[in-house]
């Protein structure tokens, strides 16, 4: 039996780009790029970083100490600071989502479960690296649970403390003490210290590319549309991992190009193309599918309220005195107080955002997506659509997770649905 | 071509102004104006809406409104009913006029007392001192206490001129104002800076002066616009503010309460960001300095107007340009 | 508290910078009056002015039958006001304070004191004050606005109207104590007044009405108002030349500029007065002008509006306190406004007004004829009255302004100092009561 030679023939590992998950961003991509007619050139930038980072697999570099955040809570200009660098941990991959059931009960929130399996596997697609610190703002109660787990995969895990009351004063006073402890806790982590200087470089930072943001998203203000909701969701999404300054850098691009298309009366959509403000949860790359399926059957998405885009660049941070605890304290209130995440016991700031949004936007019609296991989103849908019917607003309501198995039922709805809003809109004409 | 593309351009110019230094600009020309505009022969009367001090008699440009108030009521009872009173009548009238103008903008832009305050914020700043807060109990409970002082400040001198009070009281507010002791110390006129002890009503009137004016000192150097706060004056404007010309407005549905407003307000209103409902948003403590139009990043949030017509409207584009110069030079 | 009441407004008027002194009532003519030992009979308290003034009358007619002014104390009484409370206290001089440098007291126990050795018309020195004898011992008026000189003093005048001045004529050389210049029929008596817009060189002021002895006269516009009671007697070969002069300036908070102005540089000089004496104005002096006590004031001694040298110039203070000097070749003079003021200090009053006298005297061997007699010499003489206050100095203190000052600023420095290190003991806000 000793003599025996066992040959074990190892199993190669397959190229990460022949693998399951790299072929749905592969199709997702694809359909992105090939399926619609003249995507804006800049938006190039954007094709080619998904195509590296997720379908070849291509290592993301980043320089400092890498802090993974579950949420846009995560005060980003403090970790930029303190040297290290932010990423997004929040994923859209159908692959990870399946991965991470084994952690979460099979009606949970698919957002959720992908992160965990993401963060679970060996093979970590962004591959961004190991993350020296993960975050996990106390927010809804599935991200709350995944912390342990998290930890549990050999983590170090840090729950920034977030209030789930906002208009209160006492809310803010926690928060702003919760943002500081955080402060306090990167530095123990990069052993540097905080200082005006670094923290008003990283605002400027920050502040660039929310401004970028701010035009890109005002340029959807234009009927008919410069730009379609897809390629902005892809954009947005970039930021998740992207390098801040190579990403605002394309954004400007992006913008430059908008403004001449603007000048040259340029339609992406036809002009009676129905116009839809997205709402719920996070389209994330690659679970595009709402904002494709929209926009293959004619409509046009051209705000949205999520945190996956518009709640997570749109607010902007103003400082009375550029002193550290003045800047601390008004990035803070920043993070808490404009936000429209619908884990606050009150959603006024929510309903008043969309309708402002409907009415900037010239909106048709609202697109609710909740992720099906995503309570709060859930929840929040009927005072949300009582909103709506008060100002006579049709919106739209759907429950989905990452599955792609859904699409053709989703499709007839949304087909339905856009129709009904052009007839209106006819009707009104 | 039309006037409009150009009227856009002035109210681009306007909106994206480096609003900080502008009002820097204003107030050092209205300190130095109503301080030592008196060298000048400049008299602008007796019934400014802000605190030109009287008792800087060299320099002033005109005088406070509550000093010659202040007298008024304190004449003697059988006097005050008379016809002489009309006086007090056409006195008062001319105030609501020069209020009227600028609303509580007075306060924000003109008020040497009140641009003090700012020097004094800026000096703290400078020294990388951070600034301190009240609590929104504190806030409550100590945003009463002007209209305490305002009822005083016609009370007691009703009370001088019936006789129950000491003159040694009159005129009570000036008294304990630190404008009085502050402000004529710029024309080199330190003689407020004295205990009176020819009376024990004098001793006490003149040594709470002092306290209070060394309470300010302290207390402006830590908290920003620290007696705006307790200000009978603001009481006394915020009472007659309805038919004010120069208004601060807010635009609820375009709100989206990033309290940024409230981060950058030196008075603590936190109406300004959670008030979604009303439109006319000045408060009582409010001092219509405009910093909170200037640090709104939602376009057509807030603006202030004048007579209906908006001068100074919240837009994305100068919220980014101060925001940018803030975070490259930082004030 | 109770002389509280009588304040005068007048000086607060001072202050209304909105300021008519037009406003000032009749009320002001008895809140000057400082405490009486005697009281007096006085018009019933529903009196109306009218009547008031009909009641004065007729006590001024008896009182001058009664003693003509000879008895400072039992003629010299004041007109008691019917509406205010009467303090019965009894005054408080300080002259028998003895100070060291009590230079030359005049014969006070004559109750008249003699002059400079020269009794023209029984009393001394004739003067004119803004308070008949007795009566302008002090009384707190005039306020931080202050008036200069005897401004705002017995300032009468019907509601809405221009203000009016009284002034009394008076012999003596003590501001306190001298009486009444009585009537001399030998003398040639003669009273200007330059009004601020009117003729340089004077009007004539009409004598006082029967039973009343003073001057009255309305101010109308703003400015300086100067009588001049002159009179011209023989005696033996000497003619007795005497000039009182009053100067009085009458301005008010927010009158007419242009006013103000031309006042502030029209001439104070009357280039007829055969000897005049006029207060040096300081460089920086505004309208609203006060006399401190330790102040340095120059006088000019003048004569037919040239200056007057070798003049012998006395300066008497309230208290009778005097100082002689000699005018230079200006004429001018010098006096060092000596503080004479010392009361227990509950009785101090900072808005003290106090008189001051100045008497200036020269000999001309100068001839001619005086009602048909001969001289061979005149004796000039005037004076000037007018009012200081006590000092600031005397009152207010530095020490203990900057000292109360710093100790605030360090202890409260202090105290947010340490509460803002301290402050790190969050969400204690809720406390709950154990009982």
């Amino acid at each position: 039996m000793e003599n025996e030679i066992h040959q074990v023939i190892p199993i190669q590992p397959a190229p990460y780009s022949r693998s399951r998950q790299a072929g749905e961003a592969q199709t997702v991509l694809d359909h992105i790029v090939d399926d619609f007619e003249e995507n804006p050139a800049a938006m190039q930038y954007f094709y080619d970083l998904f195509r590296q980072v997720y379908c070849h697999g291509d290592e993301i570099p980043h320089s400092g100490k890498l802090v993974g955040t579950t949420c846009i809570q995560a005060p980003e200009e403090l970790i930029y600071a303190f040297g290290a660098t932010p990423v997004r941990l929040c994923n859209g991959s159908y692959h990870y989502d399946q991965r991470g059931a084994d952690f979460m009960p099979a009606k949970s929130c698919s957002l959720v479960k992908a992160t965990l399996g993401m963060l679970s596997s060996d093979n970590v697609i962004p591959k961004i690296g190991k993350p020296d610190l993960v975050v996990n703002p106390s927010t809804c109660d599935q991200k709350k649970k995944s912390s342990v787990m998290i930890e549990g995969m050999g983590y170090q895990v840090y729950d920034l403390e977030f209030p789930n009351v906002k208009e209160s004063e006492a809310s803010r006073v926690y928060w702003r003490r919760s943002v500081r402890e955080f402060a306090s806790e990167l530095r123990k982590l990069t052993g540097k210290r905080l200082t005006r200087a670094n923290l008003k470089a990283a605002m400027a930072m920050t502040g660039r590319a929310q401004a970028a943001f701010r035009a890109l998203h005002n340029f959807r203000r234009q009927t008919p549309s410069l730009i379609l909701g897809k390629d902005a969701f892809l954009v947005t999404n970039a930021y998740f991992f992207d390098d801040i300054s190579r990403w605002t850098v394309a954004v400007e691009k992006l913008n430059a190009e908008l403004a001449e298309r603007q000048a040259a009366g340029f339609r992406a959509v036809q002009s009676k193309a129905p116009r839809v403000v997205f709402t719920g949860s996070p389209p994330i790359f690659p679970n595009l599918k709402l904002p494709l399926l929209i926009e293959e059957a004619g409509g046009v998405v051209v705000a949205d309220e999520t945190c996956s885009a518009n709640r997570m660049l749109y607010d902007m941070t103003a400082v009375d005195e550029w002193l550290l605890n003045d800047m601390v304290d008004s990035l803070a209130d920043k993070y808490l107080k404009p936000c429209t995440c619908p884990i606050f016991t009150r959603n006024d700031d929510r309903k008043r955002r969309l309708l402002d949004l409907v009415d900037q936007f010239k909106a048709d019609g609202v697109i609710y997506q909740a992720f099906s296991g995503c309570q709060v989103y859930e929840m929040e849908y009927r005072s949300v659509a009582e909103e709506f019917n008060k100002a006579g607003i049709p919106m739209l309501y759907i429950e989905t997770d990452y599955s792609p198995d859904d699409q053709g039922q989703l499709s007839t709805r949304i087909e339905a649905f856009l129709e009904s809003l052009k007839n209106r809109k006819k009707r009104r004409a | 071509m039309s006037a409009k593309p150009v009227l856009d351009k002035v109210r681009d110019v306007v909106n994206e102004v480096d609003f900080n230094r502008f009002r820097f600009w204003f107030q050092l020309v209205a300190f130095v104006l109503f301080v030592y505009g008196g060298y000048l022969a400049i008299d602008l009367g007796s019934k400014l809406p802000f605190f030109s001090c009287g008792y800087n008699r060299e320099g002033r440009a005109g005088v406070c409104y509550l000093l010659p108030l202040q007298h008024q009521l304190g004449r003697p009872l059988a006097m005050l009913f008379s016809m002489a009173s009309l006086a007090i009548l056409t006195g008062f009238l001319t105030f609501v006029l020069w209020f009227i103008v600028l609303n509580k903008g007075w306060c924000g832009f003109v008020c040497p007392l009140g641009t003090l305050q700012d020097w004094i914020s800026a000096l703290r700043r400078r020294m990388g001192i951070r600034f301190s807060n009240y609590t929104q109990g504190q806030f409550a409970q100590l945003t009463k206490i002007k209209f305490v002082l305002l009822a005083l400040m016609i009370l007691i001198p009703l009370g001088v001129g019936g006789g129950i009070f000491s003159r040694d009281m009159s005129p009570p507010f000036c008294l304990i104002c630190p404008a009085r002791m502050i402000l004529p110390m710029f024309t080199g006129d330190f003689s407020q800076f004295t205990v009176d002890f020819s009376s024990k009503t004098a001793i006490f009137m003149t040594a709470l002066g002092i306290s209070i004016t060394a309470l300010f000192l302290v207390g402006s150097f830590v908290k920003k616009r620290f007696f705006c706060f307790f200000c009978p004056m603001s009481a006394l404007h915020y009472l007659i503010s309805k038919p004010a010309l120069l208004k601060l407005k807010k635009d609820g549905s375009k709100c989206t309460r990033c309290g940024d407003c409230y981060a950058v307000c030196d008075m603590e209103i936190k109406e300004i960001a959670d008030d979604v409902k009303t439109t006319d948003i000045m408060t009582d403590d409010c001092t219509l300095c405009l910093k909170c139009v200037a640090s709104c990043p939602e376009s057509g949030a807030l603006k202030a107007t004048f007579a209906g017509i908006p001068i100074f409207v919240s837009t994305e584009a100068g919220f980014i340009k101060r925001m940018n110069k803030g975070c490259q030079h930082g004030k | 508290m109770k002389d509280l009441a009588r304040y005068c407004l007048g000086g607060m008027l001072a202050l209304l910078l909105i300021g008519n002194v037009t406003a000032q009532t009749g009320l002001d003519e008895h809140s000057a009056h400082a405490s009486s030992d005697v009281v007096r009979p006085r018009p019933p308290e529903n009196a109306t002015p009218e009547e008031r003034r009909a009641f004065y009358q007729k006590r001024a007619a008896e009182r001058v039958k009664a003693g003509g002014g000879g008895d400072p104390v039992a003629a010299l009484a004041r007109t008691a006001p019917g509406n205010a409370t009467l303090d019965t206290a009894p005054v408080k001089r300080t002259q028998d304070k003895s100070t060291p440098a009590k230079p030359e007291e005049p014969a006070r126990a004559s109750g008249r004191p003699a002059g400079m050795g020269m009794a023209m018309r029984g009393g001394g020195p004739l003067w004119l004050s803004d308070s008949p004898p007795s009566r302008g011992d002090g009384a707190a008026r005039g306020g931080m606005g202050g008036m200069m000189g005897m401004g705002g003093m017995a300032m009468g005048g019907e509601r809405g109207g221009a203000p009016s001045k009284r002034l009394w004529l008076r012999a003596g050389s003590d501001p306190q104590k001298s009486g009444f210049a009585r009537e001399d029929g030998e003398a040639i008596n003669e009273t200007l007044i330059v009004r601020p817009q009117g003729p340089i060189e004077g009007e004539a002021l009409p004598p006082p009405v029967d039973g009343k002895k003073n001057l009255l006269f309305d101010m109308p516009v703003q400015g300086y108002y100067r009588v001049y009671a002159s009179s011209r007697k023989l005696q033996g070969e000497v003619l007795n030349v005497s000039v009182a002069k009053a100067e009085i300036s009458n301005f008010g908070h927010g009158g007419d500029e242009e006013e103000r102005a031309q006042a502030l540089v029209a001439p104070r000089v009357l280039e007829s007065a055969p000897i005049e004496i006029v207060r040096e104005k300081a460089p920086d002096e505004k309208t609203f002008f006060q006399l401190k006590s330790g102040d340095e004031q120059a006088f000019v001694v003048l004569q037919k509006g040239l200056p007057l040298q070798g003049a012998r110039v006395r300066f008497v203070s309230h208290e009778g306190w005097s100082k002689e000097a000699v005018s230079d070749e200006q004429g001018r003079v010098n006096f060092q406004i000596i503080r004479d003021y010392f009361p227990p200090w509950d009785d101090f009053k900072k808005r003290f007004k106090a008189s001051y006298l100045v008497i200036a005297e020269a000999n001309a061997a100068e001839q001619g004829m005086f009602k048909d007699m001969p001289y061979s010499s005149v004796r000039y003489q005037t004076t000037l009255s007018g009012n200081y206050y006590p000092s600031p100095n005397d009152y207010r203190s530095y020490a203990w302004g900057l000292g109360i000052g710093l100790l605030i600023v360090l202890f409260c420095g202090t105290a947010v100092y340490l509460y803002r290190r301290r402050r790190l003991k969050p969400f204690r806000e809720v406390r709950f009561d154990e009982r």
